[in-house]
């Protein structure tokens, strides 16, 4: 079981592609990604298309690139998300979070 | 009836190769969380609760609790702290601790998730963690069950009567350690003789066999089904029992944690309390 992740730059957004198992052991690839965001980018989005599995240090990584976007003024975009991933985020709240967060910003 | 249980189904774990010191350390961690989890219980006429948390690891971070209140009626929580093993264990007694103050002086589960998540917020958000909740209270008296949610999944409740078996209505919250000033709602239900409510953890229903195929709610549900008779604690190791069968021996994922709270007779005062404030 893996994660994969591609990446796509266009203008000031980035697009993470995200590709199988999303947990504590496979998490940490996404850190890469996020420290070599900077101040130009406007926007960061996360396709979950194929994700097949997310635990709590998943929606951890989550929630960080969210408090990070609070910290460096981008926005964060879910595209893509499946059933699986739609539950996961409802039942903990993410919506939530990154609704207020994103409105704060405003 | 009140019982509570902790076990931990790795006492060798991978710690062959650490330093004899640290082996300590970490079985005293482990003692602590254990007897933490397994306080002094409560009696409860007309009733039962049953705790039990089994560890991925050696220590985990899955989080159980009753707190008895003045006014009769009895607050269970069940939590889920992001990660597994010692970190997660160390958050772990953090939000005991949250939970333990916050019930000493709020009137009800929401307003405990609330003052929780004010508590908290600022620790969990410099770690980068969060904890997943669900408080409920028992009111023996009105036969009512008051809760609310922060972030973690519905629990089932078992009908004595009919036998079925559906999620709680869903009451929204966010996680704790997500956003500050969050507001929890609360939903009620009324319990009848015989019924029964399941509270868990994801652990049960990710589980996974041998061909990575997981437990899921509806295996969960088939078991509680066949089950249902059996006491708070009997029912809770029938679910142990029916995951270890579908794992088939493999290492486990995830904490298991879950708790049940069954209404035997009609008469259910809880007589033998903590003395929190309010």
């Amino acid at each position: 079981m893996s994660l994969m992740i591609n990446k796509k730059v266009d203008d000031q957004t980035m697009t993470l592609y995200l590709k199988g198992i999303v947990d504590i052991t496979t998490t940490a690839q996404l850190n890469p990604y996020l420290e070599e965001i900077t101040d130009q980018l406007k926007a960061l989005i996360f396709d979950f298309t194929e994700v097949e599995f997310m635990d709590s240090t998943g929606i951890g990584s989550i929630l960080n690139a969210i408090y990070l976007a609070q910290e460096m003024e981008f926005k964060v975009i879910f595209k893509g998300v499946n059933e699986l991933v739609d539950q996961v985020f409802d039942t903990v709240g993410i919506y939530q979070i990154l609704e207020t967060v994103q409105r704060e910003e405003i | 009836m009140y019982h509570g249980k902790f076990t931990a189904p790795h006492p060798d774990g991978s710690s062959h190769a650490l330093d004899p010191f640290l082996q300590r350390e970490i079985k005293l961690a482990k003692n602590i969380q254990s007897t933490l989890l397994n306080g002094e219980v409560p009696t409860f006429n007309g009733g039962e609760v049953s705790g039990s948390s089994l560890p991925a690891r050696l220590i985990g971070g899955d989080y159980y609790d009753f707190y008895p209140l003045v006014n009769g009626k009895m607050r269970i929580v069940i939590g889920d702290v992001m990660g597994k093993g010692i970190p997660a264990a160390m958050l772990m007694i953090l939000t005991r601790g949250a939970f333990r103050s916050a019930s000493e002086s709020t009137k009800g589960p929401g307003d405990t998730l609330r003052a929780m998540n004010q508590a908290l917020f600022k620790d969990l958000r410099a770690l980068g963690s969060f904890v997943t909740l669900f408080c409920a209270d028992w009111d023996p008296k009105h036969y009512m069950l008051t809760y609310a949610n922060a972030g973690h999944n519905m629990p089932l409740h078992i009908s004595g009567s009919t036998g079925n078996i559906q999620t709680l209505s869903k009451v929204k919250g966010a996680l704790v350690g997500g956003i500050p000033n969050l507001v929890y709602t609360e939903e009620q239900m009324h319990l009848d003789k015989g019924d029964m409510v399941f509270f868990y953890t994801d652990g049960i229903v990710e589980a996974q066999n041998t061909e990575q195929e997981q437990f899921k709610l509806e295996r969960l549900i088939q078991i509680l089904q066949e089950n249902k008779d059996k006491s708070a604690e009997e029912l809770q190791e029938s679910v142990l029992s029916s995951i270890h069968t579908f794992t088939e021996g493999l290492p486990q994922k995830d904490d298991i944690t879950m708790v049940t709270l069954k209404i035997t007779s009609d008469n259910s005062d809880i007589t033998s309390l903590n003395s929190p404030v309010i």
